[in-house]
């Protein structure tokens, strides 16, 4: 068979568009599943037993259900509830930063309870409140336990991005699929997308890894 | 806002013919993924450079690269590029086995190099060779290490083959979005949708849970 790239050369400006755009999906998300992940997965821990409860729900919901059934029913089904219509990318970000807000809760909540008791009652002991003692004494023990966990998360979260194709969010799948109709070259475009995926997820977990290395003594307590 | 949810009562034994293909989906590519795990994670140990870097490559390439796109690449690129026809579902099947096989890899291969060095040693003193050694004393001590990363990455499949519907396969997605296409009742058919997802989906995450308490390894 024979091989020609000269499709992704001459439209190479509306590839890397399309790398943009998986890149600020993948960063919107990621920043709102942290977001949503901290505050649920301190509540979760700290926050007493019915919020623990409302909380526990809503992870194991979004365990049980595929990231594909959240991003169509946020598009499409979602919007007939608050009455206006969600752009792709809006309703892309919201489902996938809600899918992955539930796996950060579910870290952040790990990582919290590995730190002994004893250091919460010490740093009680010495006069901080709970929150002080949350943010100054546990928090920055358990923040380095968690970056393996989170590191994997976070290329999850980039792999994810491609599944926001289905709602037409115009990100590398969505927009190879498009070339690769127009061009009818999908050997040599699904193979660029696949390539440029390794060359996003490959460096973070590696990277991360690294990180780790060398802040894991800091997180032994 | 009006809602008619006899649409989903009415398409109900749809829906269950495309809950029976995910399931199926989802034991097949794990009774094939899990040899094909094993296959990796010894190759990768192998003391052959070129056969474990080799082997390492094709596991981090499917680990690092989505499997939505692999199982496009499947169906578009072994078509056309090693004139290899498959049926949509033998497709699907194609994509996760890879995929999952990738994963369980790494799983074993943990497993495997979580049994202490002397175990080894002390196997091969005996006079056993290194592949009784690995049947006889190492494996069945992983085993039991592996199960709990085996159960979460089961409860991540069963989710994961929905994304097989985007090359038509029908299961439970395919089906609802084509049921949400023919009658219009968006919010009743992907809600119900979601729910049954949700319904099988999490005994499978409870238990998941439990095999992860059960057999936690203590530190």
């Amino acid at each position: 068979m024979d091989i020609d790239i000269r499709p992704l050369v001459e439209n190479w400006r509306f590839m890397s568009q399309a790398v943009g755009m998986t890149l600020l999906v993948s960063a919107l998300s990621i920043c709102l599943g942290l977001a949503i992940g901290i505050v649920c997965g301190t509540l979760r821990t700290y926050g007493g037993r019915f919020i623990g409860m409302a909380l526990g729900l809503y992870v194991d919901l979004v365990r049980s259900i595929p990231v594909l059934a959240i991003l169509v029913w946020t598009y499409f089904a979602f919007p007939l509830f608050i009455g206006y219509s969600l752009t792709p990318v809006t309703g892309g970000v919201l489902a996938l930063g809600f899918h992955l807000g539930a796996y950060v809760t579910e870290v952040i909540r790990a990582g919290l309870t590995s730190i002994r008791a004893g250091q919460m009652r010490a740093a009680l002991a010495l006069g901080m409140s709970r929150f002080q003692a949350i943010r100054k004494i546990i928090l920055p023990q358990a923040l380095i336990r968690m970056l393996p966990p989170l590191g994997s998360l976070i290329v999850i979260a980039v792999k994810d991005s491609a599944i926001a194709s289905v709602i037409a969010v115009p990100e590398l799948l969505r927009q190879s699929q498009v070339l690769a109709g127009k061009t009818y070259r999908p050997f040599e475009i699904y193979t660029a997308a696949m390539f440029v995926y390794f060359m996003i997820c490959y460096p973070i977990a590696r990277i991360i890894d690294r990180i780790y290395r060398r802040l894991a003594p800091l997180g032994a307590s | 806002m009006t809602f008619d949810w006899s649409v989903i009562w009415d398409n109900r034994w749809r829906f269950i013919d495309g809950a029976e293909v995910t399931v199926i989906l989802t034991v097949t590519t794990m009774a094939l993924a899990l040899p094909g795990g094993m296959l990796l994670a010894l190759l990768r140990l192998s003391p052959i450079r070129v056969v474990s870097s080799a082997a390492t490559g094709f596991v981090e390439f499917f680990r690092a690269t989505p499997l939505i796109l692999q199982i496009y690449w499947v169906f578009y690129v072994l078509p056309a590029a090693f004139d290899i026809t498959l049926s949509d579902f033998t497709t699907a099947l194609v994509g996760l086995t890879l995929n999952v096989s990738s994963f369980n890899s790494e799983t074993f291969r943990a497993g495997i190099l979580s049994i202490r060095r002397g175990q080894w040693n002390a196997a091969l003193a005996l006079g056993m060779t290194k592949w009784q050694a690995l049947r006889k004393i190492v494996l069945p001590q992983a085993v039991l290490r592996v199960l709990p990363a085996l159960a979460s990455t089961w409860v991540s499949l069963f989710k994961d083959t929905s994304l097989v519907s985007i090359i038509a396969v029908a299961d439970l997605s395919y089906v609802s979005l084509k049921i949400r296409s023919e009658t219009y009742r968006v919010l009743e058919v992907l809600t119900a949708m979601a729910g049954l997802y949700c319904l099988m989906g999490y005994p499978q995450a409870k238990l998941a849970d439990w095999v992860h308490r059960r057999l936690k390894v203590a530190e």
